[in-house]
């Protein structure tokens, strides 16, 4: 949508001594966009959300500030226009008569879409690079990722989501498999997301990622932590019954703390492990562990939703 | 319509006449149109379809679109409901060149003979999913197979039931009507509704076996 | 359908000859609301019974204790028992039978009576459409009453995890289901044959079968609730649907049928306006709320059949096992993702393009000025039509489908907002200079371009794919959508009703009372979802009971706007009653000085809407202009449509189906 109220040269503008509605809304116009741009920048645009903690985040931050820049200017513009209209292109108290007539204005037309269309593109342009370069911007990237941080030493970090809750597995340290997910500060990280059972949907807020856990499918998403803290993870995809309960924290760690947790719960979750299906990118639920088939036997399974299993003979 | 005959006369006659005119033409135009809306409606009811044949086939999730070795529907099923499908569309429109011709009887008989097949192919269809040689879940192919065919069938069904309904309207109309314009207008119109909803039919019908040919296509020949 | 193609055969002459009237008969035994009740419950046991019995040897049936089967086939026959109860297949049988249909003018002029039976008559449909679309929208606003209240605290449940996602997903889906056919159905089918001057539509009985259809997908959608609802929204995203239990078939048939009527709707509609135009009413005198239904309804016509394929495999997933949407058996879940936004990104245009219609209708009447751009505005619903089937995987942004194809579709989806910006063009052009009358259909349009102007520039965001990664699937996809729906869609459907109820029912509503409606519902709507943005921002995802204690302030804020929301409408709910049961304060003329077509009959217009075929003069906007003629001559000397038809004729000779 294109910023520009009605240009000056409108036709049946004012003649003499009569209001210049072109020349005033222009210039309110401006002044007030010029304001809102450099306050929406500036002074609103650092503590925009998902903040600085990694560097997708960084980016996500920046395209809404460059976003809400652009749409100060359309936003003020029709907003002030319609203002304007009220206030001053009323009816008069007794006034039956019609308006000038205007059918149309093709000089108007012509340059309303031109300048649409430029920023349009613009912004199209804008957001193709702006997910290029940051590695594919922190969002699920399917299996085979084109847009990759430029770096050898990658972490490896599993999401497997299922009914109700994250697990993580860390294939670069044995394939442990635990609820805590710890990420060093300053390495790139490739989270490899999946899920057991149905579509769920890793959302690690403050770092600006986002990745639909699909069954059967790796959904590969890039960030790099900057510093450290810790920060909240939530299922972002309607998964069941209690969906609105599937979070939980995450912490960014010096790459020395972050060596060390992961070389001790290797070592604490060993006998665990051995126990877990070998590491895979995609885990088909009918393949259940030894460990798997104590709640399966009980009949507490999510996974599946009762589907029956295909091998079986007896089955319709 | 030059020969419009007015019942009475007068100004209040010519308003009738004319407004019936005037939409006895909408009507026709009506039919034309919404003949290509429909056709344009279930290509993209079928396209889902076609799509999820593809898509799935593409993905081939777990190796399982269709495993070396798994059954296949049996090709003599596929190629007697197909043939009968085309050939009872081949039949109806070679009958309605009969119609046009002036000739009334051999499009009822074409109309007829048209009819049975098409029930008969429905009839198959259903014999068959009854006798499948594959659980529908066993493979991608398997479960879009189950999917379609009952829906191609219900379509089949429908389309067979407005041609019963057509036989049953043209029994109705002396033969004579087809060869010269009938001598009231409501009469002539009436011809021409008929005639533009067999059009209406015709076109639909012909797609329908286009439609089931491509499936035969993607379903038996792969 | 294929069988539905035939087109009416007039009630006078022109089709085949009338038959004899048919017996009176005592007015129980004749079809209407309650046989229909009487055939719908015969019908689901009928079902019910019938996928007992086909079931019986499934064992998975048995094990899981529930029957889809047989809740489906239920709920199938239920509505054939509906509609065979309302005397739907009566004709169809009559002509299976070779029997000639007896027509009548029943139903264009008699009693209450006639709102409850299949009517043949434009206007009776679009008076039941409206009613019905209101008690639709009333249920899903009850039930968005609930979710805030869960929403008050982010800790203490009021409703439990299971009645929470219940709530949400009748919520959503009976408000999607609503919204789909609020504007073609109560307005469009009353409305487009008197704006093209038209005396009839081109298939009344589809029309009429389209409207009888909704109180089924109602009930049927609410009867999910009794077998513990569905847990996933309106989307119905697979797997997680065939995971869920017996409640879930109560959506996907629901909205199955709910489709099914509007695509007939849409059918009747485009075939209607364009065959059944006065003479005269060429294409560049079109109203613009024509143009939007036309645009509308070929969105219905080839978008809503693959929702409709969609739910289908769904419905087998959960029946005959077949694995649509199974991966581990070669099925994939990306396919339903894929046909249902192929369906659902149209779908939101569907919501989109009437709001622009009616604002376009309305805005040139009460600035007392011509359209601004007439062809630019046609040209914008045409674009945004055409371009919404290339933009639906911008849903799936992050799913993890296609990635490399993400840069095109932001810009598909980018691209949309240029069409969408020349309706902005023309209501900035039309004002211009203007000499507004603040009536309150006209606060309404104006409240619609506010909002929708947010629902925009947030879509904006939303297309830009790093800035959706924060975005989707949070509070700000749900404060985004209300803005377009509610705050486009719905305010426009209030203005219409302001503005065309005197229109439809010869009573004005109360105008103190209606601007009163307008400025509470704006303030409280943007009260409502503008924090909401803020919200989806700083974390808080859609269809959730549980959220960080720090948006506690926020959503407490938004819960209490949303009361007032609630309270504003039933502040309408009271003038809707009381100006038309009460009050009644009559109004039969064309009390807003509006040169459209369908202001020049009488209010509520005669039994054929038109004594005679208009010929249409000249476009409905031109206002403020001396030298134009009137819109259209209401009482032509005879012969003129018979020349007009001589023209026509000779072309419809040469394109329609005359070739038999």
């Amino acid at each position: 949508m294109a910023a520009d109220a009605p240009a000056p040269a409108a036709p049946g503008g004012g003649t003499g001594r009569e209001r210049n509605d072109g020349l005033w809304l222009t210039v309110i116009w401006l002044v007030l966009s010029i304001a809102g741009c450099l306050v929406v920048y500036f002074v609103w645009g650092p503590h925009l959300p998902p903040g600085g903690m990694s560097d997708s985040a960084a980016s996500q931050q920046f395209d809404n500030r460059i976003l809400g820049t652009v749409a100060t200017p359309v936003v003020i513009g029709v907003l002030l226009y319609f203002g304007w209209a009220l206030a001053f292109w009323r009816q008069k108290p007794g006034d039956e008569t019609d308006a000038a007539p205007i059918h149309g204005n093709t000089r108007i037309a012509a340059t309303w879409i031109t300048v649409t269309a430029a920023i349009v593109l613009g912004l199209a342009v804008f957001g193709t690079y702006e997910l290029i370069a940051p590695a594919g911007a922190g969002g699920g990237e399917g299996p085979q990722p084109i847009w990759k941080p430029n770096s050898s030493t990658i972490l490896q970090v599993q999401v497997i989501g299922q009914q109700w809750a994250f697990t993580y597995r860390y294939p670069q340290f044995g394939g442990f498999e635990t609820t805590q997910l710890e990420l060093p500060a300053g390495q790139p990280v490739a989270f490899n997301v999946t899920s057991l059972d149905v579509i769920h949907d890793f959302w690690a807020i403050d770092l600006g990622v986002k990745a639909d856990a699909n069954p059967g499918v790796n959904n590969v998403a890039y960030t790099t932590p900057r510093h450290t803290g810790t920060f909240t993870v939530r299922c972002d995809e309607l998964c069941g019954l209690w969906h609105g309960a599937m979070f939980d924290y995450g912490k960014v760690v010096s790459p020395a703390a972050f060596q060390a947790w992961a070389r001790t719960t290797e070592t604490r979750l060993a006998s665990m492990t051995a126990a877990l299906p070998p590491y895979s990118l995609t885990y088909d639920p009918t393949q259940i562990s030894t460990l798997g088939k104590v709640p399966a036997e009980l009949g507490l399974t999510g996974a599946g939703g009762g589907y029956y299993n295909p091998a079986d003979p007896e089955q319709p | 319509m030059p020969d419009i005959t007015a019942p009475g006369s007068g100004e209040a006659a010519t308003r009738a006449t004319e407004e019936a005119a005037f939409y006895h033409e909408a009507a026709l135009n009506a039919s034309w149109t919404g003949t290509r809306l429909a056709i344009g409606g279930m290509s993209f009811l079928f396209g889902a379809f076609a799509f999820a044949y593809f898509y799935l086939q593409s993905q081939n999730s777990d190796a399982k679109w269709l495993p070396a070795g798994s059954p296949t529907p049996h090709a003599w099923w596929g190629v007697t409901i197909m043939a009968l499908v085309v050939v009872s569309a081949i039949v109806q429109t070679v009958g309605l060149q009969q119609l046009k011709a002036g000739r009334k009887g051999p499009w009822m008989q074409a109309a007829v003979v048209a009819l049975l097949l098409g029930v008969a192919a429905v009839g198959l269809q259903i014999a068959e999913l009854l006798n499948l040689p594959f659980q529908p879940a066993q493979s991608g192919f398997a479960s879009v197979f189950t999917g379609f065919w009952p829906v191609a069938l219900v379509i089949w069904l429908a389309a067979m039931i407005w041609l019963e309904i057509l036989i049953m309207w043209a029994r109705g109309i002396p033969a004579i009507s087809f060869v010269e314009q009938p001598p009231t207008y409501t009469e002539t119109f009436g011809v021409q509704r008929f005639q533009a909803t067999l059009s209406a039919f015709t076109t639909v019908w012909n797609y329908l076996a286009i439609i089931t040919f491509i499936f035969w296509l993607l379903f038996y020949v792969r | 359908m294929a069988i539905e193609t035939q087109p009416e055969s007039a009630q006078t002459p022109g089709g085949r000859e009338p038959g004899p009237m048919p017996r009176q008969r005592p007015w129980w035994l004749r079809p209407a609301f309650h046989t229909a009740i009487i055939g719908a419950v015969i019908g689901y046991v009928f079902g019910h019974w019938l996928g007992n019995f086909i079931a019986s040897g499934y064992q998975q049936g048995a094990k899981a204790g529930t029957n889809d089967f047989a809740i489906i086939l239920g709920y199938v026959f239920g509505v054939i028992g509906w509609l065979a109860g309302l005397g739907v297949f009566n004709e169809l049988f009559m002509q299976m039978t070779g029997r000639r249909v007896a027509r009548s003018d029943e139903g264009l002029v008699g009693d209450l009576a006639r709102y409850f039976r299949y009517s043949l008559d434009h206007k009776v449909v679009g008076i039941q459409y409206l009613v019905g679309m209101l008690v639709y929208f009333f249920t899903g606003g009850l039930f968005a009453m609930a979710i805030r209240t869960e929403l008050l605290s982010p800790t203490y449940h009021v409703l439990s995890a299971n009645a929470y996602l219940m709530v949400v997903g009748e919520h959503g889906t009976m408000m999607m289901m609503m919204m789909t056919s609020v504007i073609v159905g109560p307005l469009g089918n009353y409305l487009v044959p008197l704006m093209i001057g038209a005396k009839r539509v081109a298939f009344p009985r589809l029309e009429a079968l389209s409207f009888w259809l909704t109180p089924c997908a109602y009930i049927i959608l609410l009867s999910s609730v009794l077998f513990g609802g569905f847990p996933t929204g309106w989307t119905g995203y697979a797997p997680l649907s065939i995971q869920a239990g017996e409640g879930m078939d109560g959506y996907a048939v629901a909205f199955a049928i709910m489709g099914f009527s509007v695509i007939l709707a849409g059918f009747n509609l485009i075939c209607t306006i364009i065959c059944y135009r006065a003479p005269g009413m060429r294409w560049s005198r079109l109203p613009m709320f024509v143009w939007a239904m036309l645009t509308t309804s070929f969105l219905f016509v080839l978008a809503v059949p693959v929702l409709i394929g969609g739910l289908y495999m769904l419905i087998t997933d959960r029946t005959a096992q077949t694995a649509f949407y199974v991966n581990q058996l070669g099925g994939s879940n990306y396919l339903y993702e894929d046909l249902f936004w192929f369906f659902g990104h149209p779908e939101v245009y569907i919501l989109a393009l009437p709001g622009f219609g009616i604002v376009s209708e309305i805005i040139p009447v009460f600035t007392r000025k011509p359209l601004f751009g007439y062809k630019v505005a046609a040209a914008g619903m045409f674009g945004v039509a055409i371009l919404s089937f290339f933009v639906w995987q911008h849903h799936l942004f992050d799913s993890g489908i296609n990635p490399d194809m993400r840069p095109l579709f932001m810009l598909t989806t980018e691209l949309i907002s240029i069409p969408t910006g020349f309706i902005y063009l023309v209501a900035m052009g039309t004002f211009w200079k203007a000499k507004l009358r603040l009536t309150t259909p006209m606060l309404f349009a104006m409240g619609m371009y506010v909002n929708f102007l947010f629902g925009g520039i947030s879509g904006v965001f939303l297309s830009d794919v790093p800035a959706d990664v924060t975005a989707h699937g949070s509070f700000f996809v749900m404060a985004h959508f209300h803005y377009t729906i509610m705050g486009g869609l719905i305010f426009a459907f209030f203005g219409a009703v302001y503005y065309w109820l005197p229109k439809m029912m010869g009573i004005r509503l109360n105008q103190t009372l209606g601007k009163i409606h307008f400025w509470t519902m704006f303030i409280a709507f943007n009260s409502t979802f503008m924090p909401l943005f803020a919200v989806g921002e700083l974390g808080q995802p859609r269809r959730v009971f549980e959220y960080a204690r720090s948006l506690q302030t926020l959503n407490d804020w938004v819960s209490i706007s949303a009361f007032c929301l609630g309270g504003s409408l039933l502040i309408f709910v009271f003038n809707f009653v009381m100006s038309t049961v009460v009050w009644r304060e009559r109004e039969t003329g064309n009390p807003w000085q509006a040169r459209g077509l369908e202001w020049q009959v009488p209010s509520p217009p005669p039994p054929h809407n038109f004594e005679r075929i208009p010929v249409v003069l000249a476009g409905p906007y031109e206002y403020g202009d001396p030298s134009a003629l009137p819109v259209a001559d209401l009482n032509p000397p005879a012969g003129v449509i018979a020349g007009a038809l001589v023209g026509a004729g000779t072309e419809s000779r040469s394109s329609a189906g005359t070739e038999a």
